[in-house]
């Protein structure tokens, strides 16, 4: 069981009344961000599309890796991990 | 007594306050600061709903009490993980009396009967046999305008771009294309029933059976309750626009043309409201403190309401951000003091 940080967006600051950096116990990264959506149900609509899977435009890093490219999202997590959402940013 | 106006625009809303005379405008900071705010509303019992939206993010349903503090609400419509559909947009809301209505993109009707919050298909619209022939309209495939017969609430329209408008007469449990008479825009090889471009529909507010609805190739009306549609454009400055409203004390409708759906923008760039007082028989251009001069901008479907206050007030918003407001029924117009991001809906309400 490791203590991950979660970083959100600002725009996503509300639905979490505003803190944005939230901490979690969790023993890999998919249970941590169930966790994040257990604490707070009106952030899954928004990081999932109806598949379950994460939105078009929504990035996930668990530390510096982005999870797009991970085989699996299934790993571990570890005490100081930090688990960061961002929006694709495209064009200009 | 006191006019509300929710101003949703592409970055947010904006709430307009104003006393009764209407003629000085507090606006207030944005709520929904980023989102797209695409269709708002108040219940019979006082509580306001906002639908949101995000390119990245997606749509929510919000609901607040006072305006301030608001609430997201968990099981807003939402297609089924295997229904192969996404949910874009919530384009409009129905708030009752009786049962709530949601149009979204990807097209389909939502219902809810717990005062919205819970909501479910409408199976029969969303699963209609005409469904594999349905397609897109520029703005998307999208069920945007919802009209609910107030003296049989099984009565119920629902506009689909660019499907066309379906009627139900059992509550939702059939539904019906009821189009004879408009134009077809994207004739199917299979069902003719479909391939309409309804931009905006309103209802008398004395008699469901008689519905104006603004096409993409013209301006409508039906007086049976959308069994039949004929053209009422004389004296419109053309033929185009998105949306049509109704003052329900005097029945007086409100359009915005624009300059046919290749341009889109005011014709020869004068922004000018239009004004029906006979039920659509003919119609007088209204530009008095609406500018007359490279005026550009246009006004999409859910950017245009009215007060039902006497005399009536009216107000539209505009793509470049600008919002004008009449407190005479479209004689004389004011720009409120505030220029926001592109418009998308308007919905006012009175109070006292």
């Amino acid at each position: 069981m490791g203590k991950v940080t979660i970083e959100l967006p600002s725009v996503l600051g509300p639905i979490v009344d505003g803190d944005r950096t939230l901490t979690f116990e969790a023993e890999t990264l998919p249970a941590a961000l169930a966790a994040l959506t257990d604490r707070y149900p009106a952030l899954k609509v928004h990081l999932y599309d109806e598949t379950g899977a994460f939105r078009q435009h929504v990035l996930c890093f668990h530390n510096q890796t982005n999870t797009r490219w991970m085989d699996s999202i299934d790993v571990p997590v570890s005490d100081g991990d930090t688990i960061t959402i961002l929006q694709a940013v495209s064009g200009g | 007594m006191s006019v509300t106006a929710i101003l949703g625009t592409s970055k947010g809303a904006f709430v307009a306050r104003s006393d009764k005379d209407r003629s000085s405008w507090t606006i207030e900071e944005p709520l929904f600061k980023g989102w797209k705010v695409t269709a708002s509303g108040r219940d019979e019992t006082g509580t306001y709903f906002v639908a949101t939206a995000s390119d990245v993010y997606g749509p929510a349903l919000h609901t607040s009490k006072d305006l301030k503090n608001w609430r997201q609400i968990e099981k807003g419509p939402a297609w089924a993980k295997d229904s192969d559909r996404k949910l874009n947009q919530i384009w409009t809301l129905h708030l009752g009396p009786g049962r709530f209505y949601a149009g979204v993109d990807e097209a389909g009707l939502f219902a809810s009967d717990d005062g919205g919050e819970s909501w479910s298909p409408v199976e029969a619209l969303n699963e209609h046999p005409t469904r594999p022939s349905w397609g897109p309209g520029a703005g998307g495939l999208c069920a945007h305008a919802i009209l609910v017969d107030p003296s049989n609430t099984d009565r119920i329209w629902c506009g689909i771009s660019a499907v066309g408008v379906f009627r139900t007469e059992d509550g939702g449990r059939t539904w019906h294309p009821k189009n004879q008479g408009i134009p077809v825009v994207l004739e199917d090889k299979k069902h003719k029933d479909v391939g309409f471009c309804v931009h905006g529909l309103a209802a008398d507010p004395d008699d469901a059976d008689t519905i104006y609805r603004r096409e993409h190739v013209g301006m409508f009306r039906s007086r049976d309750g959308g069994e039949s549609w004929q053209r009422i454009e004389n004296g419109l400055s053309s033929w185009f626009g998105f949306p049509v409203a109704i003052d329900r004390r005097s029945r007086t409708l409100f359009v915005h043309p624009m300059e046919s759906d290749e341009y889109r923008m005011p014709t020869d760039g004068k922004f000018r409201m239009f004004r029906s007082r006979d039920g659509g028989d003919s119609w007088e251009p209204l530009s008095k403190g609406l500018p007359q001069q490279r005026a550009y901008m246009g006004v999409l479907r859910g950017a245009l309401d009215v007060d039902h206050l006497d005399p009536c007030g009216v107000y539209v918003g505009t793509t470049a951000g600008t919002v004008y407001v009449s407190r005479d029924a479209g004689d004389s117009w004011t720009e409120l003091p505030c220029t926001l991001p592109r418009v998308l809906s308007v919905s006012v309400f009175t109070d006292g």
